[in-house]
């Protein structure tokens, strides 16, 4: 049978569910290019007259934040920018790293299908402010609090569910025999595993890699309650600037807002084949 | 049920444990199959140990006391049984609405979700010029972290931001909204910033589903006399049951634990009135350092997800473990 | 539910604008109650021929009639004719009541009407105890039974098979022929039944037309079609092993005429009415009997014996031609001996070098 085409009406709705979703996207950007004068003009200002790219350099410039009037958090974004980063990629490297070996023990070696699904599941529905709690305790004891090895132990734990699961789905559809060849050849299991797994999934090893650096750069609520003044995240920071002016830097947070959701959607859309794997911890695949 | 659910709350402990199936040509050189098997899993079950096993473990201890950080160790604290969890069902009800709410935020988002969600997806299974590029921009919401989507809509339902300036130009220009002063308003506008958010997940998961969907059933449909309405509904629906319980059971975890989002629009005000079950808790715990109490509601959260999300997945599990297989 | 004439008419359906002709002009015509298998390797058009009669896709050109009219405006499912896919496609979500009874309840027949179909069909196909198991749950015979029941319960009055035993295991498909032929026997139904299975078609259909790269090479009976081959691919089809052929040249010296490729000639009976010219020459295997070296028409060594019970299927090459001959499996002769070869009279068959067309090289009633 020949799919249809779209038809008239049809073309309509489709662009008016564009507009609606690219109408947010839209805005953001527009803000943060909007000169200070437009930031609270009312009715507010669409398209600004003349862009700039002032709000971003103040980002990083303390005297200027300062001007502003964020006294309290007189902090430019500078920190937040680099603990995000910092925290991001090391923790998406330990997680794929760990949930690699996990994935390679759990699809050849055990039966975790029986319960898996449950199993995944429930360990992601405890509500993070009560794993948060805990934390905050035990950190307090062996000084971990405001730091960076204490937030990236967390971010490596609460994506290794997903790393592990979507990377088991990938190992899962490769065939055991190529392995089990390999060994015949005479390599050991773990050197078979090693060398010969997981270059075969390569590809899906980069998709899980990407979607755990969105998982990590996106977290905000163990950053928001384990970070003080050492540490800091871009989510926190922009937090922290909508409080501390009620919101009124618009300019400053829309150009933050903006570097925080630049990089994720290129790599999503660098990986956006894998998005309904990684969601659904590769019990969809596409 | 509830006894292996919790067993099963850290994912790589409950599974790995089991002793691993006898594989077919053993007896090459090197490790054995279950020394390798430990060593690959060891990593990863520790992690899920030290850090997110134990933690809950403390949270369980301490949701039994009616400890506070102002009161010294944990450990001294008063045993008190099940007080905070009776004093949390039967006396809070600031909890007891937030669960409602949160719950109502959860049908109100799946059903809108799910509805639009589908729409587009059936669109998409129609041929069109600029597939691709619609097709990513279409996904663009979901790729935006939580915290920056709630920022957005905080800026476009303010009283003299675009939301309430299309209004106007539609419905006349007395409309001016305070959508965050009015508990109605507030929570719809969450209800949108989710929607707006995580349409495209069900878009992606229902599309891959209707792609998959095999094409003999549905010609046979046809050729029976099934009217195209008939065949969606009758064969190719059914077909998708499992992809969307995936679905719904995904989004329904997520927004259990809403936060991000709400923390950015309102705060969960105006007064207690957009208060999720997470950012109650939040609250109770960073805010009043009630923090046994707050492990108590995280625990029945936790009880009351694990039933509910067991009820959902019940219609599709075998299918599911087949699927894992 | 008398069953009607079906007639397939120049019938044409080409791929992308011309560039891939899939059906090339097929006429077929196919009489009331009579079964037909479309024979044919994969890719030969059989399937789109089906997909065409039953309004899946639209012919780029011809007609498809039915008692005469045509049915092309008829949308799918309102032409009164059915479709077992060859993977069944039965809907798996449903029990197997819901599916014999999908093709009613879609037409909102009443409730009790659909109870009375569905368990005389469910009766005819020995399903009557599966009748509440879920199809995901059924095996491949069982599958295929509520494939042709759910077709059957809403009364087409031409059924289509699209190679409907070829995913069943060896012992299914013997007993799912047999059932097909009572089927066949107790509905009366026009049936067209495609198969690339020569041994399906040859058991259950009245006729056979043999289809190669989208047109209907040879139409007939059954027990004609193996012994007459009109066509040179029906010839190199039909048969197991199908019939030897040689391409070659005929040319003539005085009264007597010879076929001949290089390191191959053989002297033809007297009489052939044939220009010389370049022919391919058809000798069956049944027609081919081993003689002694000596004296024989055609010799050459054996190359290969494989026993089938009785018989030996026995390869012998003739300079660069190779010849099956069927021989009693007793005395069969030993790979590598040398052998004769004598061909039956009569059996001679050829066909035109261009045309691929059977040529009558001795008219009828002409002894050689």
């Amino acid at each position: 049978m020949q799919t249809k085409k779209l038809s008239p009406l049809q073309w309509v709705l489709m662009l008016m569910a564009l507009t609606v979703t690219l109408f947010p996207v839209f805005w953001i950007l527009m803000t943060a290019i909007k000169p200070p004068t437009d930031w609270n003009a009312s009715p507010a200002i669409w398209v600004p007259s003349e862009p700039t790219f002032v709000n971003f350099k103040t980002l990083f410039d303390p005297e200027a934040i300062r001007e502003y009037g964020v006294g309290g958090v007189s902090q430019s974004a500078t920190k937040a920018v680099f603990g995000s980063v910092l925290a991001s990629v090391t923790a998406t490297f330990l997680s794929v790293l760990i949930g690699l070996f996990s994935a390679i023990g759990i699809s050849r070696y055990g039966d975790g299908n029986k319960a898996t699904p449950l199993i995944i599941l429930s360990g992601r529905m405890f509500p993070p402010a009560a794993i948060a709690v805990p934390f905050v305790i035990i950190f307090s004891n062996i000084g971990l609090t405001d730091s960076y090895v204490g937030l990236i132990a967390i971010y490596v734990a609460v994506t290794l569910p997903f790393s592990t699961w979507m990377l088991k789905s990938f190992v899962d559809d490769l065939p055991r025999e190529i392995e089990e060849a390999a060994m015949i050849d005479g390599l050991s299991r773990m050197r078979a595993h090693l060398t010969v797994t997981i270059p075969l999934i390569k590809g899906g090893l980069f998709a899980t890699t990407m979607f755990i650096f969105i998982l990590n750069w996106s977290e905000f609520m163990f950053a928001l309650v384990l970070s003080y003044t050492n540490v800091s995240t871009i989510p926190v920071q922009l937090a922290k600037y909508v409080t501390a002016t009620a919101g009124t830097l618009y300019g400053v947070q829309a150009a933050l807002a903006v570097l925080a959701m630049v990089p994720l959607v290129i790599v999503g859309y660098l990986i956006q084949g894998h998005l309904a794997r990684g969601m659904t911890f590769g019990a969809i695949k596409q | 049920m509830l006894k292996d659910s919790l067993n099963a709350s850290s994912p790589e402990t409950a599974s790995v444990t089991q002793t691993p199936p006898k594989a077919p040509g053993t007896g090459r050189p090197g490790a054995g199959e279950k020394t390798v098997a430990r060593i690959l899993t060891m990593p990863g079950q520790l992690v899920s140990l030290l850090v997110l096993v134990a933690p809950l473990l403390v949270a369980l201890y301490m949701s039994f006391t009616d400890w506070s950080p102002t009161r010294g160790s944990l450990f001294e604290a008063e045993f008190v049984g099940f007080e905070n969890y009776s004093e949390l069902l039967i006396w809070d009800t600031r909890f007891v609405y937030a669960v409602l709410r949160t719950l109502l935020i959860s049908i109100a988002c799946l059903s809108l979700e799910f509805t639009f969600g589908l729409g587009l997806a059936v669109l998409f299974m129609r041929r069109f010029r600029g597939k691709s590029v619609l097709f990513s921009a279409f996904l663009t919401p979901m790729m935006i972290l939580p915290v920056v989507v709630g920022y957005i809509f905080w800026m476009l339902f303010q009283s003299s931001g675009p939301v309430n300036q299309i209004m106007e130009c539609i419905l006349g220009p007395d409309v001016a909204l305070e959508w965050f002063k009015n508990a109605p308003l507030a929570v719809t506008a969450v209800i949108v910033t989710e929607v707006w958010h995580w349409t495209p997940l069900f878009f992606l998961i229902l599309l891959s589903g209707l792609n998959s969907v095999p094409e003999n059933p549905v010609r046979a449909a046809v050729i029976l006399g099934a009217s195209p309405r008939q065949v969606f509904w009758r064969v190719i629906m059914p077909m998708l049951k499992p992809v969307i319980i995936v679905a719904f059971v995904i989004r329904a975890m997520e927004i259990i634990k809403l936060f991000d989002e709400v923390f950015m629009l309102t705060r969960g005000g105006p007064g207690s009135s957009t208060e999720t079950i997470s950012l109650y808790i939040y609250k109770l715990a960073f805010n009043d350092f009630q923090l046994a109490y707050g492990a108590a509601a995280a625990f029945l959260t936790l009880i009351g997800s694990l039933v509910l999300i067991h009820l959902m997945l019940a219609p599709v599990r075998n299918q599911l473990l087949e699927a894992g297989r | 539910m008398s069953a009607p004439k079906l007639e397939l008419v120049d019938l044409v359906k080409e791929y992308e604008d011309g560039a891939v002709v899939a059906v090339d002009g097929i006429n077929l015509s196919i009489a009331p109650g009579e079964t037909v298998a479309l024979l044919g390797s994969s890719g030969c058009g059989k399937s789109t021929t089906l997909n065409m009669i039953v309004g899946l896709e639209t012919p780029t050109s011809g007609d498809i009639r039915i008692d005469g009219k045509s049915i092309l405006h008829l949308p799918a499912g309102k032409r009164d004719v059915g479709l077992v896919f060859q993977d069944y496609a039965v809907f798996t979500s449903m029990t197997v009541k819901e599916n014999l009874a999908f093709g009613l309840a879609v037409r909102k027949t009443p409730k009790p009407e659909i109870e009375r179909v569905v368990a005389e069909t469910a009766e005819l196909l020995g399903m009557s105890d599966r009748l509440n198991a879920k199809a995901r749950e059924l095996g491949g015979s069982e599958l295929q039974r509520v494939a042709i029941g759910r077709t059957l319960a809403t009364r087409p009055s031409i059924l289509l098979l699209d190679e409907p035993l070829s995913n069943l295991e060896a012992e299914a498909r013997l007993a799912m022929r047999r059932e097909l032929r009572r089927l066949q026997a107790e509905t009366g139904l026009t049936i067209i039944y495609v198969t690339h299975d020569q041994i399906e078609a040859l058991s259950l259909a009245d006729r056979i037309a043999v289809m190669n790269a989208g047109k209907i090479l040879q139409a007939e009976e059954t027990t004609s079609i193996c012994e007459r081959p009109d066509h040179v691919f029906v010839a190199g089809f039909l048969g197991s092993p199908p019939m030897n052929l040689v391409r070659g040249e005929v040319s003539r010296c005085g009264e007597t005429a010879s076929f001949s490729k290089e390191g191959f000639a053989l002297d033809l009976p007297p009489g052939a009415h044939l220009e010389p010219g370049r022919y391919a020459l058809g000798l069956r295997p049944e027609a081919l009997r081993l003689v002694p070296a000596d004296g024989a028409p055609l010799s050459g060594v054996v190359s290969l014996v494989e026993t089938r019970g009785s018989e030996a299927v026995v390869t012998v090459e003739a300079g660069p031609v190779r010849l099956n001959v069927i021989a009693p499996a007793h005395g069969r002769p030993a790979e590598g001996e040398n052998v004769g070869v004598d061909i039956e009279a009569g059996s001679l068959v050829f066909f035109g070098g261009d045309s691929n067309r059977r040529i009558e090289a001795y008219p009828a009633g002409r002894t050689l």
